[in-house]
C-alpha cells in the first residue's frame, strides 16, 4: 500500500492505518529524538508526543515534503520544546544556596574524548545542536534539514559551520594531537 | 564558508554521541493508542461547538426578531430584558461565538480581498452579489448574538455590513463608477486593514477567485 493511501485510511478513522503508518517512521523518529534528548524516557515521551500530534495534524499534511520529513519536525519541535521546558523546571528548582556552588563549579577535566564531547554538544545553542546531530552524527543532507527545520539550507549550513567551530574550540587539544 | 568537515577521531566520537538503544515500539504504541482513542471520543464533541454557535445565533436572531415584532417596536423594549437574555449564555457557549465571529471575519476577509483584486483587475464577478448576500446574513445574525455584545468587534460587524450591503446590490450592468466608489468605500473605512489585524496568519485562504 502506498503512503497517500496509508494516510487517506488514517483520515477516515482507521487505527490499523495508523498503526502501519507509524510502523513505517517510528525507528527514525526515536533515533533523532533519542540523538537529541539522550534520555530513554525523554526520548519515549517525545516521540509518542509527535506520533499523536503528527496524527492529530494529518489533515494539514499537504505532501509539499516527505512524510518522514514531516514527522521529524514535529518530533524535533516536541523534543526541543520538551527539554526547554526541563530546563526551565531546573532551573526553578535550584536554591539560592544551590546556585552560587553551581555556578563556580569548576570544570572537571576529563580525559575521555566522548565525554569532553558530548558536554560540548550539550552546550551548543539548540538549533546549532539539531542541525550537528542531524548532520553529522545521523547523515541528514542540508536539504532534509532545512525542510525539517523549517529554515533555507543556508542556514543549516552556516549552523553546522558554527557548531563544528564551538566544537574544536572546546576540543582544541584533542584536535591537536 | 569553510564548511571542513570534523577531523576523523571527532567525528568518530560524534557518532557516539546519545547513541540510541532500540526502540521500545510496543510500550509507545500503546501509549500512541490510548491517545488517540480519547480523541475519539472528544472529537464528536469538539464537532458539536459550531452547530451550538449557529443553534445559538439563530436562537439570538428569533428573540430579536421577536423583540421587535411586539407591540412598541424595538425603541419602546425593556433594557433588561433581553441583556438578561444575553448574558446568560453559558461560558462554553461564548467561546463558540467568539470562534463562529473569527471564521466569518476570516471569510469576509477573504472574500473582500479577492473583491478588491477583481475591481483592480476590471473583472466583473457575478458571483460576488451572492457570496456578499450570504456574508451579510451571517453578519446579521452575529450582530444580533453575544457576539456583537462585545463594542469593537460590534462596529466592525457594522462596518463590514455596510460595505457587503453594497457588493450584494452590485448587478452586472452596474456601471464602473460604482465599483470605484465601492472600492473606495473599502479603502476609505479600513475595514480590510481592521479585518486583517483581527484575523490571525494563515487563517484566510485569499487565493482563487470569486
Amino acid at each position: 500500500m502506498d503512503e497517500r493511501e496509508l494516510i487517506d485510511r488514517v483520515l477516515a478513522g482507521d487505527p490499523s492505518a495508523e498503526r502501519a503508518l507509524y510502523e513505517a517512521h517510528v525507528d527514525r523518529v526515536f533515533r533523532l529524538v533519542y540523538r537529541m534528548a539522550g534520555d530513554l524516557h525523554q526520548a519515549q515521551d517525545y516521540t509518542q508526543e509527535a506520533f499523536v500530534r503528527a496524527f492529530r495534524r494529518l489533515s494539514t499534511f499537504r505532501g509539499d515534503s516527505a512524510l518522514s520529513t514531516w514527522l521529524c519536525a514535529i518530533a524535533i519541535s516536541v523534543t526541543l520544546n520538551g527539554l526547554r521546558a526541563g530546563r526551565r523546571d531546573r532551573e526553578r528548582h535550584l536554591t539560592l544556596e544551590e546556585a552560587p556552588s553551581i555556578a563556580s563549579r569548576p570544570v572537571e577535566a576529563d580525559p575521555d574524548l566522548r565525554a569532553r564531547l558530548a558536554q560540548a554538544i550539550e552546550r551548543l545553542p539548540d538549533g546549532y545542536r539539531a542541525v550537528f546531530v542531524m548532520h553529522d552524527v545521523e547523515g541528514y543532507t542540508h536539504q532534509e534539514i532545512a525542510a525539517t527545520l523549517g529554515v533555507q539550507p543556508g542556514t543549516s549550513k552556516a549552523q553546522l559551520f558554527r557548531a563544528r567551530a564551538k566544537l574544536r574550540e572546546a576540543l582544541a587539544d584533542f584536535a591537536r594531537d | 564558508m569553510d564548511d571542513e568537515p570534523l577531523e576523523e577521531p571527532l567525528l568518530a566520537a560524534a557518532r557516539e554521541y546519545h547513541l540510541p538503544p532500540e526502540p521500545p515500539r510496543e510500550a509507545m504504541w500503546r501509549a500512541i493508542e490510548a491517545a488517540r482513542r480519547a480523541d475519539r471520543v472528544r472529537t464528536p464533541m469538539r464537532r458539536w461547538i459550531p452547530w451550538a454557535a449557529a443553534a445559538a445565533a439563530v436562537l439570538a436572531t428569533g428573540i430579536g426578531i421577536g423583540r421587535l415584532s411586539a407591540p412598541g417596536g424595538r425603541d419602546s423594549r425593556p433594557k433588561a430584558a433581553p441583556v438578561v437574555g444575553v448574558t446568560s449564555v453559558p461560558r462554553s457557549n461564548e467561546t463558540a461565538y467568539r470562534l463562529a465571529t473569527l471564521d466569518h471575519l476570516a471569510q469576509s476577509e477573504a472574500f473582500l480581498t479577492l473583491f478588491r483584486a477583481s475591481l483592480r483587475a476590471g473583472t466583473r464577478e457575478r458571483l460576488a452579489p451572492a457570496a456578499a448576500r450570504q456574508l451579510l446574513a451571517t453578519n446579521r445574525l452575529l450582530l444580533d448574538s453575544p457576539a456583537g455584545q462585545d463594542r469593537k468587534t460590534r462596529v466592525l460587524l457594522e462596518d463590514l455590513e455596510l460595505v457587503l450591503a453594497e457588493i450584494a446590490q452590485l448587478s452586472p450592468e452596474s456601471p464602473r463608477d460604482d465599483r470605484e466608489l465601492l472600492r473606495e468605500g473599502i479603502d476609505r473605512g479600513g475595514v480590510l486593514s481592521r479585518l486583517q489585524t483581527v484575523v490571525p496568519a494563515g487563517m484566510t485562504p485569499t487565493r482563487g477567485d470569486l
